[in-house]
């Protein structure tokens, strides 16, 4: 063989391996979540978030999985993302809208509300048009009873805070049938859903911090922490901390 | 002369007043070179060997490892001084195309070779095997039932424990995705985030896991040990200085094992009992829904209550899903 095809058996045997390795990557990994960025809407030291939990996420070609959704702050729409940024040194009021149903913790550790103001979350269950009082809460027992459906945990905060469940067998059998659960069906936004409200302050310096899901949500796969669980924009996500 | 410089077949070799020259300079080298490695090893560096002194534990390997170092010093400076002197000294000449002497084998120097390395490494493995039962080898996992206990009898109480009373402090450790859990049996069984530790005390792990296989590794404590759902590694620890320590994961264990890490403290004992008390109290709520501490947990087996049984959640591993229903992985 002569060097200069020598030269160029090389040089495609080593664009097709990088080729090869960028496809793997891409196909992989895949598009990041887009971040939702709230640091330009925090106001006086602090700022509004919402968050929702879904039984299916039907804006994806993943209709089956579970997911949680953020509201952007510019449109009011729910984006599929889990990822979002806000600033250092201020205090994040967070809401969380739990379409999902109960699922037991497979540790119930995680039952308990921790690094959030109080050490308590408020909860408040929608259903038929109803929505109750507020309660404060600091411990769910998931096993005994059917009230938690996921966490959201900040582990490197300390922060871990289960998302309560509609309680009720005929509600967990009357779940959003969509994914974001927006509309004014009972099908959709109107399906029995739970309320749930906290605060933390975020950290003084930069950072990211990621948070994920306890509940092993992920169905069908080993253990339930597959598919939703080990993909960013499903059950876990980064919370970016801007200085 | 002349039959100094060639061999029968024609090919020079080297004069052996050359020779005697070669190997006195390479012995006289490699001796005084090997006195000075070996002091810096063991004087300079071994102070500075991983995994530090924060436990009898560790302090033990790190002496094991200068020892180890010390020892290999001798080795390694040997084949580097023979290949540089090699190198620098007997290279082929420009335009000596001759072939090299033929070598036929030397009985002493094989047999030498032969008796010094099985000798040095039959000593490290003696050496390794007491070390093993001696603190070092107990800062790893040894299943649920440890061979090396550091001279610890078995935990008197696992229901209470006070400082210096020759009755074992347990703490169990959790691995699960993604984040350590710890577990104190003898403090009403509390299980929290938090690592804390008496300082001077001997400490007792047992690690388990809730889901796949990770790995506890408190590295300057000198303990590794894996969690295994559904088994009990027991490794053994006796901090000796007050202070933060890491534990990460040390088993890939998923998307965020590399998140998966926690910073412990060893504390005196006043403050350790100060805080094991907070702690109970702290997490009353929680304790209480707990399942009774064992050495292992089985989440697939829940006392599900009525509603969730109602609803088929009488599992909490994760399994309780239609194996067709959502998606397959």
């Amino acid at each position: 063989m002569s060097l200069p095809a020598r030269v160029a058996t090389l040089v495609v045997a080593f664009l097709a391996v990088v080729a090869g390795v960028l496809w793997v990557v891409f196909d992989i990994i895949g598009p990041q979540p887009t971040v939702e960025n709230y640091s330009a809407y925090a106001k006086n030291g602090a700022v509004d978030i919402t968050l929702m939990t879904t039984p299916e996420t039907t804006v994806t070609n993943k209709p089956d999985w579970v997911s949680y959704f953020i509201k952007n702050p510019a449109t009011g729409q729910f984006d599929h993302t889990t990822y979002f940024e806000v600033p250092a040194n201020t205090k994040v009021n967070v809401t969380i809208l739990g379409y999902d149903g109960c699922t037991p913790l497979r540790n119930p550790v995680w039952g308990r509300v921790t690094g959030v103001a109080g050490d308590v979350e408020n909860v408040s269950y929608f259903n038929k048009g109803q929505t109750t009082p507020a309660q404060p809460v600091s411990t769910f027992d998931s096993w005994a009873n059917c009230s938690v459906q996921h966490t959201f945990a900040i582990p490197n905060l300390g922060i871990n805070v289960p998302v309560a469940s509609p309680p009720t067998v005929d509600e967990n059998n009357n779940l959003c049938a969509t994914g974001p659960c927006v509309g004014n069906d009972d099908d959709t936004g109107n399906a029995p859903h739970s309320v749930v409200t906290f605060s933390f302050t975020t950290p003084k310096t930069a950072g990211t911090f990621r948070w994920q899901c306890f509940v092993p949500c992920g169905g069908g796969y080993v253990d339930g922490n597959g598919g939703p669980m080990g993909t960013p924009g499903y059950m876990m996500g980064q919370m970016e901390v801007q200085a | 002369m002349a039959a100094d410089a060639s061999s029968a077949a024609g090919a020079p070799v080297r004069p052996s007043w050359r020779r005697d020259r070669d190997t006195v300079w390479l012995l006289t080298l490699w001796i005084v070179l090997s006195i000075i490695g070996c002091l810096l090893v063991a004087l300079v560096w071994g102070p500075h060997m991983p995994p530090g002194r924060a436990s009898v534990q560790a302090a033990s390997q790190a002496t094991d490892i200068t020892v180890l170092g010390t020892i290999a010093a001798p080795v390694v400076i040997g084949v580097l001084l023979y290949f540089g002197w090699a190198l620098a000294f007997w290279r082929q000449k420009p335009g000596d195309e001759t072939d090299a002497i033929p070598l036929h084998g030397n009985v002493k120097v094989q047999a030498t070779w032969i008796v010094g390395t099985s000798a040095i490494v039959l000593a490290l493995a003696v050496y390794g095997t007491v070390e093993l039962i001696s603190p070092a080898g107990a800062g790893g996992g040894q299943g649920p039932q440890p061979i090396f206990r550091n001279g610890l009898p078995p935990a008197a109480s696992t229901t209470s424990w006070s400082p210096n009373s020759n009755n074992i402090l347990q703490v169990q450790v959790i691995g699960q995705q993604w984040a350590w859990t710890f577990r104190y049996p003898q403090f009403g069984g509390f299980e929290t985030t938090q690592l804390a530790l008496p300082v001077n005390q001997p400490v007792q792990f047992n690690v388990t896991s809730l889901d796949v296989i990770h790995s506890f590794w408190a590295y300057t404590l000198g303990v590794k040990a894996d969690a295994n759902p559904g088994v009990n590694n027991v490794a053994y620890t006796t901090p000796t200085k007050v202070g933060d320590f890491q534990v990460r994961c040390d088993e890939l264990c998923g998307i965020w094992h590399g998140a998966m890490y926690d910073t412990g403290v060893v504390m005196s004992d006043s403050n350790f009992m100060a805080w094991t008390k907070a702690t109970a109290v702290q997490l009353a709520s929680v304790t209480k829904i707990l399942p009774p501490y064992a050495l292992t947990y089985d989440p697939t087996n829940i006392p599900a209550g009525a509603i969730n049984q109602a609803l088929g959640l009488t599992s909490a591993g994760g399994g309780y899903y239609n194996p067709a229903d959502p998606e397959q992985p």
